[in-house]
């Protein structure tokens, strides 16, 4: 497990709650209402865990979008499955959904969400990180293919008010990427 | 003495980013404070000519410490400094009487400029 100090806990919830703000602010454009954050929860946590802790949300539709880069991870999404219709209004979608446009949709967030708290993680620690395109995925598969030996897990809630329903961004980094990240952090801290 | 400024932030990285940011010849005696409460009380003792505010903290955010300075109509400069940068909050901030709405993370021309239009600079 990754032990974090007090301080460094701090930097990188601060630093995600940045991140997380702009991944608000351009979810907030593309519906046109306003959405709050939760205050990011830091967490390290083994794999079990993370696949136990994916297992109980099961009201929830899920979407994965891995990066590259000097820090290589995944950004996953969730969408509670009852303010998917309410969302996809918003977005235009027609209704009612079919799977296919309800994967659509999942993506479609996800590829938002994750581009823009990326962006805000990365420009503001200098590190270059690329997503790929995001996939729809159901769990059990969550850690196929990923290298997460260890798991950083910042957990942000998105909520749109009026609709009562969660959106939930969880980023996964692996083991050698969290000491890539921990390094501007400490700069950070020292200056 | 210096002015009175209170930094008000639940985050140890963004007090030493705003302090970063402040022109090194200022004469100013700054106190940090890591909830709303804490900001209130430090208007109360006269710690704050000038207070740099989050939004998001413990206990009492900063909307709920702007309504407060609001209603007692204090004369407090407020700066606010915050992630969350959609535009319902800046408009309620400002509509609580903020000087201004600064995004973070906080870009140190922005805050002297904002210092310069204050008065402070």
């Amino acid at each position: 497990m990754i032990n974090l100090s007090e301080d460094e806990r701090d930097a990188l919830q601060e630093i995600m709650n940045i991140s997380m703000g702009q991944a608000a602010n351009a979810m907030a454009r593309l519906i046109q209402t306003k959405v709050t954050l939760s205050v990011p929860a830091i967490r390290t946590m083994t794999p079990q865990d993370f696949q136990a802790m994916i297992h109980g949300m099961s009201n929830s539709w899920f979407a994965r979008q891995s990066f590259l880069g000097a820090l290589r991870g995944e950004v996953i999404t969730s969408i509670q499955k009852n303010g998917c219709e309410a969302i996809a209004e918003l977005m235009d979608f027609e209704l009612p959904l079919d799977l296919s446009a309800t994967e659509e949709l999942v993506l479609e967030v996800t590829n938002i969400l994750s581009a823009a708290c990326l962006h805000g993680f990365t420009s503001q620690l200098e590190l270059s990180a690329q997503l790929a395109m995001p996939a729809f995925y159901y769990p059990g598969k969550i850690t196929q293919g990923a290298d997460w030996s260890s798991i950083l897990l910042m957990d942000v809630d998105f909520r749109i008010e009026q609709m009562q329903f969660d959106t939930r961004v969880l980023i996964g980094l692996s083991e050698g990427s969290t000491d890539q990240l921990l390094i501007p952090i400490r700069a950070l801290l020292e200056s | 003495m210096g002015i009175p400024v209170t930094i008000a932030d639940d985050s140890a990285l963004s007090r030493k980013a705003i302090r970063r940011a402040l022109p090194l010849d200022w004469d100013v005696d700054i106190h940090e404070t890591q909830n709303g409460l804490e900001a209130i009380e430090a208007v109360n003792a006269g710690l704050a000519e000038m207070l740099f505010l989050d939004l998001q903290m413990p206990i009492m955010n900063g909307f709920e410490v702007l309504k407060v300075l609001h209603d007692h109509h204090e004369k407090t400069v407020v700066i606010v400094i915050s992630a969350d940068i959609q535009p319902e909050a800046q408009a309620l901030v400002m509509s609580l009487g903020a000087f201004r709405f600064l995004k973070k993370p906080l870009q140190m021309v922005e805050l002297r400029e904002t210092l310069y239009e204050v008065g402070l600079l």
